[in-house]
């Protein structure tokens, strides 16, 4: 039994090594075997809450899809080494990459430079090897800096198989933004279209990421700079201050319109309102003269001489008082004229003659004669003929001798 | 003593067993990892190319040997490199291509390594992107009209008319195309920088042109409706007037109508007060009322 062993030269070889075994065995036997057992656990991993792992048995991934290859966090039981090789992937992670293939790039020095050269009026130009810039769609130059956000979304494919993160994100999206801004114009993509080019590029760049197996997600693209070449930034200003001004003209006819309008209503308002007063004062003005008339009326029914003759009298009264000045002419003689005579024909009616039983065969007072005709007419002609204004007397029937 | 001396027994035959395998697998076993190929070569003449990831085998060295290659995918970006368009301008472009070895046996033998494979796909590019982009306008490149925009027909063919060869003579795959960058030569660039400034004048102008006409359309806007509010307003104001004037005519008509002959009295000797004012000389006979009455005294 003992002599089966290898021959005896490989024997005389192997002594001094069996030895060494025999001694590390019999002097530290639980060390060897502790070593022997942490080896053999080696293979255990913890997999972190962001993260997921996969295994590579003898170089190959372990599972058919990837739902059976990705292992999720917890503890992962694996064979040790070289059998299993476990992969641990930051998947949730979300990553950073500046993108500044398309900005300015130009030192601060640099830029100070550029903008003597401007106010000396010299033509600026662009380096396209030093400084980067797109030519949008109307074929205008604009500056952009992004950053990309991205995380892992196929552990397997990024871990083995794609490029590396940085250099894929950094051309994927430079050429997805120049596409991208070379089919848009530049007030477009300055004003209100700057989300729609980020959209439109975002989604061309993850195309692009995953036409080349990256196994990455593009989470966020974002714009940092996106501004004209600074050549042209002036005019760029001046046309936004133009819009500002265009705007402001117009808030101002506005705030115009708005202050006109109601002032416009409020005079309308009041000129229709006063003509409602006056209307009411007038109406009722109107309506006492005509209560007053009927009351007088009726007065004038029951005895017609006495209130005609106070009406007459005192309005004679009022005219001579009232008058700048009065003269008395006797009155003619013969047939001469010499003066102006105030008289009231009778009337048929005949009024009394209360206070002056004359002789004469002309009534002492001067009474108007009653009104024929139509109303109007007749007011004009005896205001004319009877008032106390200079008028030229009749002589003849009207004369008197006052004796 | 016996159990001792067997223990020991078989800790040599496992520890010399294991050293033993160790010792094969190390010569003869290749593990190739996901990503990775692996060229075996029997005395430096190639002999297949494993690239499915797992565990191969070759015969112990110096027979076999194997090398490893990465076969992930890798970046390339061109150089900038000018070039004409159709419609003769001037545009630099750089592209970017995705490729992957391929063939290793193909790779290994005629390029070796990566930089040099990439300075054999510079060139490959650069003349395909030359000859492609002369077919075709700038407007191919950058427009607002997307019917001009050929972008990815332009890719597909720079693809095209590389990949094959890329593959053939290099053993490259080449994955994708992409235009990088469409850039103006130096030169060129303050043109453009004179015709956005134009057109940022014409804007501007435009702007101030819009401002002013719409600002003059609604103040003379304003200022007619103003005017047709008061027009409106007079016209109704008007119209109280006149019934108000016919009511009061009507109110004194009614009254008057009662008696026309007192009326006309009243009326005359109103006039009469109205007529006579202080500036009024009155020239009466002294047989008039009331001088009369002084004369007629004692009668």
């Amino acid at each position: 039994m003992r002599r089966q062993g290898p021959p005896s030269e490989i024997r005389r070889l192997a002594a001094p090594i069996s030895r060494l075994i025999d001694g590390a065995w019999q002097r530290m036997h639980w060390w060897v075997a502790t070593m022997v057992v942490l080896y053999a656990l080696s293979g255990i991993t913890v997999v972190k809450s962001d993260e997921v792992a996969v295994i590579l048995r003898w170089g190959r991934l372990v599972g058919a899809t990837p739902a059976l290859q990705e292992h999720g966090p917890g503890l992962l039981f694996a064979f040790p080494r070289p059998i299993d090789k476990v992969v641990r992937v930051q998947v949730k992670h979300v990553w950073e990459v500046p993108v500044d293939t398309l900005s300015p790039m130009i030192d601060a020095a640099e830029a100070e430079n550029e903008e003597e050269e401007l106010e000396n009026g010299v033509k600026l130009t662009l380096n396209p090897l030093t400084q980067g810039y797109a030519i949008t769609g109307d074929e205008n130059i604009v500056h952009l800096s992004m950053i990309a956000r991205y995380r892992v979304r196929d552990p397997a494919l990024w871990a083995f198989y794609g490029p590396k993160s940085e250099d894929v994100l950094r051309v994927e999206v430079t050429a997805a933004m120049v596409r991208s801004l070379g089919e848009m114009g530049v007030d477009r993509v300055l004003s209100d279209g700057r989300e729609s080019l980020v959209a439109t590029a975002t989604k061309r760049a993850q195309q692009g990421l995953d036409a080349c197996q990256s196994g990455l997600e593009l989470t966020l693209l974002e714009l940092t700079g996106l501004t004209p070449p600074i050549a042209v930034m002036q005019d760029f200003g001046a046309v936004q201050s133009a819009f500002i001004d265009a705007q402001t003209l117009k808030n101002d006819a506005q705030a115009f319109a708005e202050s006109t309008i109601p002032q416009a209503h409020a005079t309308a308002d009041a000129s229709v309102q006063s003509a409602h007063g006056d209307a009411a004062a007038a109406l009722a003005t109107a309506e006492g003269d005509a209560a007053a008339f009927r009351a007088l009326d009726r007065e004038y029914r029951a005895s017609p001489a006495v209130v005609r003759e106070r009406l007459y009298r005192d309005a004679v009264e009022r005219a001579i008082s009232t008058a700048g000045s009065v003269r008395w002419v006797p009155p003619p003689v013969g047939n001469t004229y010499h003066g102006f005579l105030i008289s009231i024909t009778p009337s048929s009616a005949g009024p009394a003659s209360t206070s002056s039983p004359s002789s004469t065969p002309t009534t002492p007072y001067p009474v108007p004669p009653p009104p024929t005709g139509t109303r109007q007419r007749q007011n004009q002609n005896n205001s004319q003929n009877n008032g106390p204004v200079p008028s030229a007397g009749t002589p003849g029937g009207d004369e008197r001798d006052p004796d | 003593m016996a159990d001792a001396m067997t223990t020991q027994r078989w800790l040599r035959a496992i520890v010399g067993t294991l050293a033993l395998l160790a010792i094969i697998i190390q010569a003869t076993a290749v593990v190739v990892g996901e990503g990775q190929a692996v060229l075996i070569t029997r005395f430096g003449r190639p002999l297949r190319a494993a690239t499915q990831a797992g565990l191969h085998w070759k015969l112990p060295w110096p027979i076999d040997s194997a090398s490893l290659l990465d076969m992930r995918r890798r970046v390339y970006e061109t150089g900038q490199t000018e070039m004409l368009t159709r419609d003769k301008k001037n545009v630099i472009a750089r592209t970017f291509v995705v490729w992957r070895i391929g063939d290793p046996l193909a790779f290994t033998q005629a390029i070796g390594s990566q930089g040099n494979a990439e300075s054999k796909l510079d060139g490959l590019l650069t003349n395909a992107a030359i000859g492609t982009l002369g077919g075709h306008d700038m407007s191919a490149l950058v427009s607002t009209n997307p019917s001009d925009l050929q972008v990815d027909q332009i890719e597909a063919q720079l693809l095209s008319s590389t990949a094959p060869i890329a593959l053939r003579s290099y053993g490259v795959a080449v994955e994708q195309i992409r235009l990088e960058r469409i850039a103006l030569p130096e030169e060129n660039v303050s043109a453009v920088f004179d015709q956005m400034r134009a057109e940022r004048r014409q804007f501007a102008m435009k702007y101030q042109a819009e401002g002013d006409q719409e600002a003059s359309r609604i103040h003379s806007e304003a200022q007619l409706e103003a005017a047709r509010i008061i027009a409106k307003g007079a016209e109704e104001t008007a119209r109280i007037r006149g019934q108000s004037a016919a009511e009061v005519a009507k109110t004194y008509a009614d009254a008057h109508r009662t008696d026309p002959e007192l009326y006309s009295f009243t009326r005359s000797l109103e006039s009469l007060g109205k007529l006579v004012t202080g500036s009024t000389s009155l020239i009466l006979r002294t047989d008039s009322e009331p001088f009369s009455l002084l004369q007629n005294k004692g009668k």
